[in-house]
């Protein structure tokens, strides 16, 4: 019939047709999926805010923000949405423009306007480019210092970039993500007048954008936010016997930060700014712990850790408002007994003159600071001398007149910022001089001294755990004490969850904190003379502490004082599950200067790689579909008539 | 792509099928219940295959011949269903027949028989469609696209709806010209059916090796 080779045209047309591409590694829809959106592995800069407006980054809206993504320095004539890939240097120079946008007039407006999205280019190339980079200010927290001149440089490099407020998402690429972008980005050059290009998905939704809350109080009393914080730890050398209703013997604190700040809000290491004073603190406790005879010296040593000193000296203006407050957490220090004396500072002075002495050999040198800095520089004391101007203290410091970090608070402030036989070097110093200070004895043997060695390996590997995500925080020393939540380790400060307490829940305290706990109780501990008890929460004598409890099966009770402090800001009271912003307090002239920093709230944060296609060329598929549709009904409708006509006839 | 572009794929593949059933199939109920019964056979098929060769899957060989034999065992394996489906329809043509032969109406035309085969071999193709190329189509709704390398000209969707397509057609036609085959003994149409799904089958195979 003459049907037969009518369907057999259409048959082998179609055969020819059947060409090719099918998958061959994929296995199901999922993995299709999978495929086809790229998540990238990025840090993001999120949003913060204070008593009187917003800082960081955030999407403009409730929306993902969709944008193709070209290099910033092929970016001129931007006529569609673009998510720029920068570097570091580009980086400032990008968001100094945008800041500035109002005050140009000047194509720059529609330039800048359709930069919907930045991501920063990370690689250890870049950091040899650059000179320094801190996007803090050049003297950061200016607004607590006890001297009058705010406007002294101690961080020349700052840019102050990260102290303002963006409506776009902004995100530091690791390095793997940083080469895989900068080839999907001169893809999207090459094929410019295409109909499909790569695109970048923002997902960096704040809840204070959506709910409409721009500044600390709105978003606390919404619900929206929640205040900067974490836990600060102390603990005595030897350890307080609570007992004694009297505690009579003078106190030497020694005190360091555990808190940095970056840009990038998981990115911060500050391995110079202040871990290294962290590990310092940590060697030299080490160091004096394997000395004998501490209740037989004069005076008391007291080793403070404090957390939140990025953002408002939270940790030290909390612990002096407990230590007013004669609250529990510090019960065992009397503030009165922090050393007033004036002479005080000469004796550190001296104490510390001896120690280098002792150390001869090692190539350290101690030296007064030059007396054209206007006073000390930024640090925790300050929050002690505001409290009370007689207060004496030292601070300790690896840079005369102005920093030496060219990466103060900024994500490259990582272990190759740092030199681990000069943290050797502090810890040495001020190990000995501890000693000096709290035996008090003028005519005291150099093999007396000479026996405080610091371990060098435990500095090694305490940087390795605590700078670094290889080992990180699964490390052997961080391991043997706590159950890490995560493996690289970050030193910001964190929100404060739920409610402030001397005995908080371990779930809600940070890694480092934890772990500095677990340390300093298991190196400030006196030895027991019956066998020590196993634990997993608190010990049942009032002296002592269970260490190690979150391995199981592991947890001792030992002897030693050691608590966790609460560190958020004294302008803040937590109060039948809501925040409250408190009224400046004439008293506490730290407190009316406090931004009152809160972090926002949000969903989830992410970043989608992926191609699409345009608009145009979906139309076109919809409607070729159509027409197959109903070009084939016409050809059945056709066909059918045919048939007949010949069925009619045969 | 979008939700334009995803309905666009799925009339690609599905929409002259969808126009035969409107036009055709849709006219008569006892066609309608043919659809779905080959659908179901073809699906059923596909199971007991899979099932048959699950022990063996995934095949990680780098050699053609396992892929071969995987074709050629399915390929046959419908083949062979297709000459039981034929023997159902003949009991089921002289039943017919003889039902209409008491009630005094006209026996079964060529036409009549010709639309059971269409209907038969549209339910095949898209069993066939679906199962393919409609599943597939889901990340398809999304806002991204997605090409492969071994044809970076057209979207992978718009290859698998053009592929289901073919297939269609093939499953189609093929049925109308086996039983036109089998029912005038013509060996030719009878082979010309299960080679020609063989080397369909193996284009695609090959070209996605």
């Amino acid at each position: 019939m003459a049907v037969r080779p009518l369907l057999l045209f259409f048959f082998f047309a179609q055969v020819r047709l059947s060409f090719s591409g099918e998958l061959s590694s994929m296995e199901s829809i999922p993995d299709l999926q999978e495929s086809m959106y790229m998540v990238v592995d990025g840090y993001p800069c999120v949003r913060l805010l204070n008593l009187s407006g917003k800082i960081g980054c955030s999407n403009p809206g409730r929306e993902k923000v969709v944008a193709s993504i070209r290099r910033f320095r092929n970016a001129n004539d931007l006529t569609q949405l673009t998510a720029v890939l920068v570097s570091l240097d580009e980086l400032q120079d990008l968001l100094h423009r945008s800041i500035h946008i109002c005050f140009r007039i000047s194509n720059d407006v529609s330039f800048h306007k359709n930069i919907v999205g930045v991501l920063v280019e990370s690689g250890a190339e870049i950091r040899d480019k650059l000179k320094g980079f801190s996007p803090t200010q050049k003297f950061p927290q200016a607004e607590f210092a006890p001297y009058p001149s705010i406007n002294y440089e101690w961080n020349s490099m700052g840019s102050g970039i990260m102290l303002k407020a963006y409506d776009f998402p902004v995100f530091l690429l690791s390095e793997s993500s940083t080469s895989m972008l900068q080839e999907v980005a001169d893809k999207n050059e090459k094929v410019m007048n295409g109909y499909t290009t790569s695109v970048a998905e923002f997902d960096l939704v704040m809840q204070t954008t959506k709910a409409g809350t721009h500044d600390s109080e709105s978003c606390l009393k919404e619900q929206t936010c929640l205040p900067l914080g974490g836990y600060s730890v102390w603990s005595s050398l030897p350890p307080i016997n609570m007992s004694l209703s009297y505690q009579s013997k003078p106190i030497i604190l020694l005190v360091a930060s555990m808190d940095s700040a970056s840009f990038f809000r998981d990115k911060s290491l500050g391995a110079d700014s202040p871990i290294s004073g962290l590990l310092s603190l940590l060697a030299a406790v080490d160091a004096l712990s394997r000395v004998d005879g501490w209740n037989d010296l004069n005076k008391q040593l007291v080793f403070l850790v404090l957390t939140g000193e990025a953002w408002g000296y939270l940790g030290s203006r909390r612990f002096l408002h407990e230590l007013d407050m004669q609250s529990d957490g510090v019960s065992g220090l009397n503030s009165s007994l922090i050393e007033m004396v004036s002479s005080a500072v000469n004796d550190a002075l001296d104490a510390l003159k001896r120690a280098q002495d002792s150390l001869k050999s090692e190539n350290i040198e101690v030296l007064s600071s030059n007396s054209s800095n206007p006073g000390i520089p930024p640090s925790s004391l300050m929050a002690f001398l505001k409290k009370n101007s007689l207060t004496s203290g030292i601070v300790l410091e690896d840079f005369d007149t102005a920093f030496t970090n060219k990466f103060y608070h900024s994500h490259l402030d990582d272990m190759a910022n740092i030199n681990s036989s000069a943290v050797v070097a502090a810890a040495s110093l001020i190990a000995r001089s501890l000693y000096i200070l709290a035996s008090d004895n003028n005519d005291m043997h150099s093999s007396v001294l000479g026996a405080i060695n610091v371990n060098t390996s435990l500095v090694e590997e305490l940087m390795g755990c605590l700078l670094s995500c290889k080992p990180g925080l699964s490390c052997e020393m961080v391991k043997n004490y706590i159950a890490p939540a995560n493996v690289c380790p970050s030193h910001y400060v964190g929100v404060v969850i739920g409610e402030p307490s001397f005995k908080p829940y371990l779930g809600y305290v940070d890694d480092v904190s934890r772990f500095v706990w677990n340390f300093l109780a298991d190196r400030t501990s006196t030895p027991k003379e019956n066998a020590s008890s196993s634990c997993s929460k608190d010990c049942t004598n009032e002296d002592e502490v269970c260490i190690r409890a979150e391995i199981n099966g592991k947890g001792v009770c030992v002897i030693s004082t050691t608590r966790y402090v609460p560190a958020y800001s004294t302008r803040l009271m937590f109060e039948s599950g809501i925040w409250n912003v408190l009224p400046p307090n004439s008293s506490d002239s730290m407190g009316s200067v406090d931004p009152v920093w809160t972090e926002s709230n949000w969903n989830t944060i992410g970043l989608r790689v992926y191609t699409i296609q345009n608009g145009a060329y979906d139309h076109f598929i919809l409607i070729g579909g159509i027409t197959v549709t109903i070009l084939a009904y016409f050809m059945i409708a056709l066909a059918r008539s045919l048939i007949t006509k010949a069925l009619k006839r045969d | 792509m979008t939700v334009a572009a995803g309905i666009g794929y799925a009339l690609i593949a599905l929409g002259p099928s969808l126009s035969l059933f409107v036009a055709v199939i849709s006219k008569k109920p006892f066609l309608i219940l043919t659809v779905l019964s080959s659908t179901l056979l073809w699906l059923i098929s596909l199971i007991v295959l899979s099932g048959i060769w699950r022990a063996f899957l995934p095949l990680k060989s780098t050699t053609w011949w396992p892929f071969a034999l995987l074709i050629i065992s399915s390929v046959g394996f419908q083949e062979g269903l297709r000459v039981l489906f034929w023997k159902v329809y003949k009991r089921l043509e002289d039943t017919l027949d003889a039902f209409a032969d008491r009630v005094g109406k006209p026996r079964l035309f060529l036409t009549d028989k010709m639309q059971i085969a269409l209907a038969g071999g549209l339910g095949h193709g898209v069993a066939h469609a679906v199962f393919f190329c409609l599943s597939l189509l889901t990340p398809a709704f999304g806002p991204a696209t997605f090409y492969v390398d071994r044809c970076p000209q057209m979207p992978f969707f718009l290859i698998s709806a053009i592929i289901a397509l073919a297939f269609v057609t093939i499953h189609t036609f093929s049925m109308v010209i086996a039983f036109n085959g089998y029912a005038e003994g013509n060996t030719t149409d009878q082979y010309f059916v299960p080679v020609v799904h063989l080397v369909a089958g193996m284009v695609v195979k090959s070209a996605s090796a």
